[in-house]
This record gives structure tokens, C-alpha cells and sequence, in this order.
């Protein structure tokens, strides 16, 4: 690491040492990213036609192809930190183009996985694994949705565990087995007190 | 793994007590081999002696540097090769195929009296012809050589298994041991070469071909499918990176071509079939209904000074309108119709399948030409060749099957092709660019490289189109020149300028403003009202996505095969690899020769290639093609099937089977017998396996020298 060369704090950033190093790289992320998302991140060739597609990069700094890149050289801190990681809608327009055939969508959703095994989650995902624990909804209904859908003639909740709760504890065995609920309500403990 | 190195103790146990003891064996086994038989006057005594002899068998193991040598144990493979029973001599060295390598095998032969020859080393493929020579210079017949291969099939597989590769290759050296002990003398047939060659396809590839086949003095049939010659580049405006035009340098070579003593023309002709091999083709040619007669063949019908003279009078009156193909559908035509004002030969043609027969073109002509038949039906021709070239060219991907980029939905995006006619002087818009949507001049045109190549989605090509980043770099080139203002935008992900001057070529369009942008293109959107495009991409190396607003775009689209490339090749036997191009002898070391003897390659039909890689390799397929014309006849593999008459009952059942009607029954004292066409026999043995008499003998591949193998392999050497 570069030694503080004691300027104003924002320029000290500017002026950090940007290089990355060979011992930066972990071979087994490769291999894990490659296993977890079942496709070929290691044959992005870089062409940009997954962040040219996608539908974040223009009104965010995330960028899928950056990912790509440090999907190959194993680059596993600066992928699992970076707070981009969460930002993929998961529309799968860069896994429709990609040339080479990646899902790069779902190169993203294994780092994701990757980064929870270590705590490193944004809170208001955590926030939705609750909330689909305590309704089965990820996003539940409201009065503005009801009547919503009451304008149009549909029920006012749909057919789902909204209208069905008796099937809201199978969904909770299902995150209870993985565990999901617990480890999120820890990591919200933690991080809100 | 493990039962084979069972195999090879148990054969190294035994060996003590075996000796020579199977060797006479052999020569039993042997006796009845009628192989030299049909061949005693010309190979005298030698044959009968050999086959007595005791074997004598030198085994040579090559290192191949360390592509062998690396992955096992060469002295355990060589001490075991001496080990084995007929092996009187063994030795290894680097490389068996230098000149010092060879010259160990002529030594050995006449140092030990050697009666057959092993090398363990590459792929028959690779090095059989060297060592066949070695061993005929060491003064034994060549067909006295059998290969192990160690290399492709073993050290390059087993890389990281040495014991278990060494293993392997005692086996491989032992098989072919058993082998080299049973071969025979052979001798190779010739046949005469007809001193006449075919190119199907008059591209430049094609015609470049035909005119050097012409200047060497032989007789050239030359077909072509379109109604003229001239292929892809008379559609293209200028040339890279010399920017010469295209029509100009190309057009002389046409003039030629149609010129020629030595070339006949065949357009508007397909192959229709092919028979035979090597220096004795029979093609016949299908002469498609043209409607429209030559002066030759006006002469022919009795209608003197008549025929077509590209007067043009016919197409004046023709009502029936139709989209021209040569200019990508954006010129109208008539039924009856020349692709341009150049082409060769100056001859009209009906499109029957748009043709109303309405006759007016037939008055239109007169009654002094009178070259219009409206009643003209296909024509079968057949011609004899020596050789073959095929120079089928390519087409261009349907790119519309890439929905993102919009082709064919939206009206500005267009592909290069589309592009060369419109900038090209001669073509539809007499060499204005415009939009198709308002016939407006662009101010910004956006190119689209890559567009379906290197594309592993399934929907693309996988391979590299190879000259669209230079045409495209030309494209640029143009705009900027005939379009002050216009600013060219470059898609690209990598400019591949490989070629004499094409580097400075991208040098040149990057200083006269193309802008260059690193990303490939995303998708495309129309804005409905103004027909403008939107092109969006990530700029990759500012790391920024870009919605970039032009007027046109222009997609540079994979290639592929001509679409009746399929068809063509099956008929003369030529094989394709997976993406459907045309499959050579040898990447490198032969890529304008096929595997089927006498047929050659040029041009894109291959893979991919630019102008001067075409006129290139057209000139290697003519010099190749040419050479058995010039030697005047071609040696045959003597690996023919003969027929052993006392055993054939003459069923017949082989002869059906044949896949290369090389056999036939003929009537010999009194009973009919098989008898095989040596010249078109393969020696692919499918005679051979069936026979239910056990009558055909397989040259070099018999059935002792076979069960041999397997014995050895099986058995460990005991039989």
C-alpha cells in the first residue's frame, strides 16, 4: 500500500496508488464465480455489448463489463466491495447480446452470493429478505396498488400468498433452511443496533 | 490402464521362452496371398523372395525434441523394441525426419540386411512419404514402412503420464511390428492425366485461376452460376488500401477471361455431376435455360450474323420489372437483363421464373439477330478434366437475424454491400450516398464492425470475416472524401490491419477524422420520425455508455459460405469443416490441395480472405492444379482391392456395395469372377470386410497383416 503523503483527504484519494498487484488476484474466485454461475466469465473478450445494453449504466456507476474483467483476473476484494455489485436489475439484456454467449447476469448474481457468505450485503436487500419471510413478497401489496388493481378489475390482492397466507410458512421453511432469515436479521442487528 | 500394462509384463515374461518361434507362422499364413500375382511381370522374383525371407525388422524410435521424448521413456520403448522376436535392429534419434535421421534407416538397411522398417514417431499423415522415401532409398520397396504413431495419439494426450504413455507406445511399436513382418512389395499404378482443367466459379479468384491455367497451355472450362463473370469484387466501388477501383482493374481481367483461346465459358451453369478421380474427371455441366442465344450459338442453329449482341434493344420493350441482385435489390431490371453495363460475356438472359412470355422482346430483336428463344430448355454438358479448382465464394450473412441492430426493420441501417453499390459511381444512386428513408445526404454515419462475426451465440459466425475492419477503414475514407462534413463513427472491438500497408492504411482514415470508437454496438433504435438512428454501445475505454444520434448506419456483416457450396462440394468429394468452409490438406502446408486427389481450393470458398490473399491462393490452386497436367500422369497408393479368383463365386454382392464403382463381374473360364478398376478403387475395404468367401485381398491392409495387429496388441506378440 502507498504511504499517506499527507494532503486533504479527497486529494489523498485521487492521488492513492492505482496499480494492482498480482498477489490482488485469486485464482479460486475465477473458478468459484465460473461454478456458482454455471457459465463462462473467464471468455469475456471485452466488447462492452453487456454494459451497452444495460439499463443501470446510464443513471449509475455500475458497469457489468467491469465485473466481467474482474471475474477473469480473480480480482475477488475489489468485486465483492464495490457497492455496484448491487445495483444489476437482473433484466438479462447483457446475457441476450453477449456475443460470446456469458450469462453475465448470472456472473453477477454468484459474486452476490459470494459477498453474502461474508457479510457484505446492502441492508435494504436484507430488509426484503424479511419482508418476503413475514408476506412472501419481496415488494408487499398496498392500498395504492389495491386500488389500482381494483380500477382495472382485478382482485384487490393477488393470487398469491397475499390471498392464500396459509402458504406463507412453506416459504419460510424454505429460508429457514438456508438459513436466509437468521443471517439477515443478524447482519440488520449489527449494522442498526 | 491397467489390464494393458498386464498385457505388456506378460509379453515381456514370456518373450524368453518365444524367441523367434512365430515367424514361421507367418510365412504359412502368408502363403495363399495372391496380392503380387496380377503384378509378378512387373515386380519379378523379388516378391517371392522377400515373402520367404525371414524377417528382418529395423525399429526407429524419434524423440521429436521433447514433444515425445518429454512425456516418456524413449530408451525403455527402444530396449523393448529389441526385445521383440523379427526386430534385429533399434535406434533413436532427435528428429527421424532430418536428413541425419533418414539416413540412419538407408544405413541400417543395408549395415543388417533389413527386411521392413518401423519408425515410432508422428501421425502417418505428417511424415509417412518421408520415411516411405528413406526406406526406398535404403533399397527396399517403400511399402515396406510401417508408422507407430506415439506423438498425436499418445505423447500429446498423455502429457502428464509418462509410465502410462510409455506403456502405450511399447504397444504401438509391437502392433506395427507385427505388421512391418507381413508387408509385401507394392507398386504403385499410373494413369494418364487428361490434359484439360475445370474452375467452377468466375470470381477473381475463379478467373485468376482459369488465366493462369490458360497461360500454361492447358484447356480451361470455367463455370460460373451468375449470368457473368466477375464475382463479389465487380460490386465493389474501390479497392484497400491502394483505393484503386475496383470495376478498373478488374474489368481487363474479365475482357480476358471472355477472350481466351484457352478458356471455355460456362455462365448461368451449374455442376450438375461428377465421376471419376484424379487425371480423369467427367463433369457434367448444366447449362441453364438463358433464352437468349450466343453468336456461336446462333451460328450453330444456322442464323448467320446472329445471335446477341448486347444491343439492349430487348430490355427497352420487356414489361416485367424486377429488384436487380447485383445491386442488392436497389436497382430495378427487366425480365430479360445484364447484371451491368461491363459484363462478360455481353450476353442477355431471361429470368424465366419472372418471364410473361409476352413476346416483345423477340420482335424487338429482329429477325437478323433473332438470339431471343423463349422455348430454350437446360443443356447437359460433358467435358473431361485432368483437375479441379472450386472458387465458390461466399454470400453475406442474413444479418437481419441479429434483431438488435435493426436490419431490415429500420430503413437507414444498411449492410457494406448495400453501401459499395450506393458510393460506387456506377451503381443505383450513380455514386451518391443516401439515406434510403429520405434519399438525404448523412452527416453522420456510424459502422458497425463485427456485425454477426466472432460470435459464439449461434445466431452469428464464430470465425473472423477478416476484411470487413478494412473495408470498413475505406468506407470511412470515403464519406469523408465525397461528404465535407460527414463524420464517420467506427464500432470496433479490434482494428485487424494485418496486411502490406494496412496499418498505415488505419493511420491514414485515423488523421483524416474517423472517429474510433471501442465497444461493440449494443442495439440500435429508430426515432419514428425522423428516421434517425440511435446507436447505442459502451465507449470501452473511457468506460462510459454512448447514445450516439446519426443518420445511417452501416453494418459490416459476417460472410459465409456461397449457399450452393454444399451441393458442389459433395459432388467432387471435398470435405468442409464445422463452420462450412471448404476443408484443405493442410492448414499450412497445403491449404489450396484437398484430401480427394486432383481437387484444389482458391479463394474464399476456403475460409475468409481478402483480394490479394484470393488472387494468392488462386495462383497456388493453378500451379497445383497444373502440376499432374504437366507431369502427364499421377501414381496411384497401390492399396487397390484384387480379387482372388479361386475363391470369388461370383455373387456380385461387392459390386453393389462399392462405393466408387471400381468393381465389376467379369466372364473368366467360363465363370464369372469380380474384377476390380484399379484407378477408381479407394482401398477403403468395404469389398474386403463383406466378402463372404473371404475372396478380396486388401493391398497393404490384408487380412493376415490385420489379425497380426490385433494378435499383437491382444495377445502380446504371440500368436
Amino acid at each position: 500500500m502507498a504511504r499517506s503523503k499527507g494532503y486533504p483527504e479527497a486529494l489523498e484519494k485521487k492521488l492513492h496508488d492505482q496499480r494492482y498487484f498480482a498477489d490482488e488476484s485469486n485464482p479460486a474466485f475465477t473458478k468459484d464465480v465460473k461454478t456458482i454461475s454455471r457459465t463462462i466469465p473467464q471468455m469475456c473478450y471485452q466488447c462492452g455489448t453487456c454494459t451497452g445494453s444495460c439499463p443501470s449504466a446510464p443513471r449509475s456507476t455500475y458497469r457489468i463489463r467491469k465485473f466481467m474483467r474482474r471475474a477473469v483476473l480473480g480480482l475477488e476484494n475489489e468485486s465483492l466491495t464495490d457497492p455496484d455489485l448491487w445495483l444489476c436489475t437482473t433484466c438479462y439484456s447483457c446475457s441476450d447480446r453477449c456475443p460470446r454467449d456469458i450469462l453475465p447476469t448470472d456472473t453477477i448474481m454468484a459474486m452476490r452470493n459470494l459477498a453474502f457468505k461474508k457479510d457484505i450485503v446492502p441492508v435494504n436487500f436484507l430488509k426484503t429478505v424479511q419482508a418476503i419471510y413475514s408476506s412472501g413478497h419481496g415488494v408487499p401489496n398496498n392500498d395504492v396498488n389495491r386500488a389500482a388493481r381494483e380500477k382495472i378489475g382485478l382482485t384487490r390482492d393477488p393470487p398469491t400468498t397475499h390471498m392464500y397466507p396459509e402458504y406463507i410458512p412453506a416459504i419460510r421453511k424454505i429460508l429457514d433452511h438456508y438459513k436466509l432469515k437468521a443471517n439477515a436479521d443478524r447482519i440488520v442487528k449489527e449494522r442498526e443496533g | 490402464m491397467a489390464e494393458k500394462k498386464a498385457t505388456t509384463k506378460k509379453t515381456e515374461t514370456k518373450k524368453d521362452t518365444k524367441k523367434v518361434a512365430p515367424v514361421k507362422d507367418d510365412v504359412k499364413k502368408q502363403a495363399p496371398a495372391p496380392a503380387a500375382k496380377p503384378k509378378a511381370a512387373a515386380a519379378p522374383a523379388q516378391v517371392g523372395s522377400t515373402i520367404k525371407q525371414e524377417p528382418r525388422i529395423g525399429v526407429f524410435v524419434c524423440h521429436c525434441g521433447t514433444n515425445i521424448a518429454g512425456s516418456m521413456d524413449i530408451p525403455a520403448v527402444q530396449e523393448y523394441a529389441s526385445t521383440l522376436p523379427g526386430v534385429e535392429y533399434v535406434d533413436n534419434y532427435q528428429y527421424m525426419c532430418s536428413t541425419p535421421g533418414q539416413s540412419k534407416i538407408d544405413k541400417a538397411i543395408h549395415d543388417h540386411k533389413l527386411t521392413g522398417i518401423v519408425v515410432a514417431a508422428c501421425s502417418p499423415r505428417l511424415h509417412e512419404p518421408t520415411f516411405r522415401t528413406a526406406t526406398k532409398e535404403g533399397g527396399l520397396n517403400p511399402f515396406r514402412f510401417e508408422m507407430a504413431n506415439i506423438r498425436e495419439q499418445n505423447s500429446w494426450v498423455h502429457m502428464h503420464d509418462r509410465e502410462g504413455s510409455t506403456d502405450k507406445a511399447k504397444d504401438a511399436v509391437r502392433i506395427a511390428v507385427a505388421k512391418a513382418k507381413l508387408l509385401q512389395d507394392l507398386y504403385p499404378k499410373t494413369v494418364p492425366v487428361e490434359k484439360s482443367a475445370m474452375v467452377v466459379g468466375a470470381g477473381v479468384a475463379g478467373m485468376q485461376a482459369a488465366l493462369d491455367l490458360a497461360a500454361a497451355g492447358i484447356k480451361t472450362y470455367l463455370v460460373e452460376a451468375d449470368t457473368s463473370i466477375g464475382g463479389r469484387m465487380s460490386q465493389l466501388d474501390k479497392t484497400f488500401p491502394t483505393l484503386d477501383c475496383s470495376q478498373c482493374i478488374l474489368t481487363p481481367k474479365m475482357v480476358d477471361v471472355g477472350r481466351d483461346q484457352n478458356i471455355e465459358l460456362y455462365t448461368w451453369s451449374e455442376i450438375e455431376a461428377v465421376e471419376g478421380y484424379i487425371g480423369n474427371f467427367d463433369v457434367t455441366i448444366r447449362k441453364k435455360a438463358r433464352g437468349v442465344l450466343t453468336p456461336k450459338e446462333a451460328a450453330a442453329r444456322g442464323i448467320v450474323g446472329g445471335g446477341c449482341n448486347g444491343c439492349g434493344d430487348c430490355d427497352a420493350v420487356c414489361p416485367v420489372v424486377k429488384p436487380n441482385d447485383f445491386e442488392v435489390g436497389m436497382k430495378p431490371r427487366k425480365a430479360i437483363y445484364i447484371n451491368h453495363p461491363q459484363v462478360v460475356p455481353l450476353i442477355y438472359t431471361i429470368d424465366f421464373n419472372s418471364c410473361i412470355k409476352c413476346g416483345l422482346c423477340v420482335t424487338a430483336c429482329g429477325s437478323e439477330k433473332r438470339a431471343i428463344d423463349l422455348e430454350s430448355k437446360d443443356e447437359f454438358i460433358k467435358v473431361k478434366v485432368g483437375t479441379a479448382i472450386l472458387a465458390t465464394g461466399y454470400d453475406i450473412f442474413p444479418i437481419e437475424k441479429k434483431e438488435e441492430w435493426g436490419y431490415k426493420k429500420y430503413e437507414n441501417v444498411i449492410t457494406s454491400l448495400e453501401f459499395e453499390r450506393l458510393i460506387c459511381a456506377s451503381g443505383p444512386t450513380g455514386g451518391h450516398l443516401v439515406r434510403p428513408s429520405d434519399g438525404q445526404t448523412p452527416k453522420k454515419v456510424a459502422f458497425v464492425l463485427c456485425a454477426g462475426s466472432r460470435d459464439n451465440t449461434g445466431t452469428g459466425k464464430p470465425y473472423c470475416s477478416r476484411f470487413c475492419c478494412m473495408y470498413s477503414l475505406k468506407h470511412a475514407h470515403q464519406i469523408i472524401e465525397k461528404i465535407p462534413g460527414c463524420v464517420p463513427y467506427l464500432f470496433y472491438m479490434d482494428i485487424r490491419s494485418f496486411g502490406k500497408m494496412y496499418e498505415e492504411f488505419y493511420y491514414r482514415i485515423q488523421d483524416e477524422g474517423a472517429k474510433f470508437i471501442r465497444g461493440r454496438v449494443a442495439n440500435i433504435l429508430e426515432d419514428p420520425k425522423t428516421k434517425n438512428l440511435h446507436v447505442h454501445a459502451d465507449d470501452t475505454l473511457l468506460d462510459r455508455p454512448i447514445d450516439l444520434d446519426v443518420d445511417l448506419v452501416v453494418l459490416a456483416a459476417a460472410i459465409q459460405p456461397k449457399a450452393d457450396t454444399n451441393r458442389t462440394r459433395k459432388l467432387f468429394g471435398v470435405s468442409c469443416s464445422m463452420d462450412g468452409w471448404l476443408l484443405e490438406a493442410h492448414p499450412k502446408l497445403n491449404p489450396c490441395g484437398t484430401t480427394t486427389a486432383g481437387v484444389f481450393l482458391a479463394g474464399v470458398c476456403q475460409a475468409p480472405k481478402d483480394i490479394p490473399d484470393t488472387v494468392a491462393s488462386a495462383e497456388g490452386a493453378a500451379s497445383a492444379a497444373s502440376i499432374p497436367i504437366h507431369k502427364g500422369e499421377v501414381e496411384l497408393e497401390p492399396y487397390f482391392a484384387s480379387c482372388i479368383e479361386e475363391r470369388c463365386a461370383g455373387c456380385g454382392m461387392c459390386v453393389n456395395l462399392c462405393p466408387y464403382s471400381a468393381l465389376s463381374l467379369v466372364e473368366k473360364e467360363g465363370r464369372k469372377v469380380m474384377q476390380v478398376t484399379e484407378a477408381k478403387c479407394k482401398g477403403c475395404g468395404t469389398c474386403g470386410g463383406f466378402c463372404p468367401g473371404g475372396a478380396i485381398w486388401m493391398n497393404h491392409f490384408t487380412t493376415p497383416q490385420i489379425v497380426a495387429q490385433i494378435d499383437a496388441f491382444l495377445l502380446g506378440g504371440e500368436q
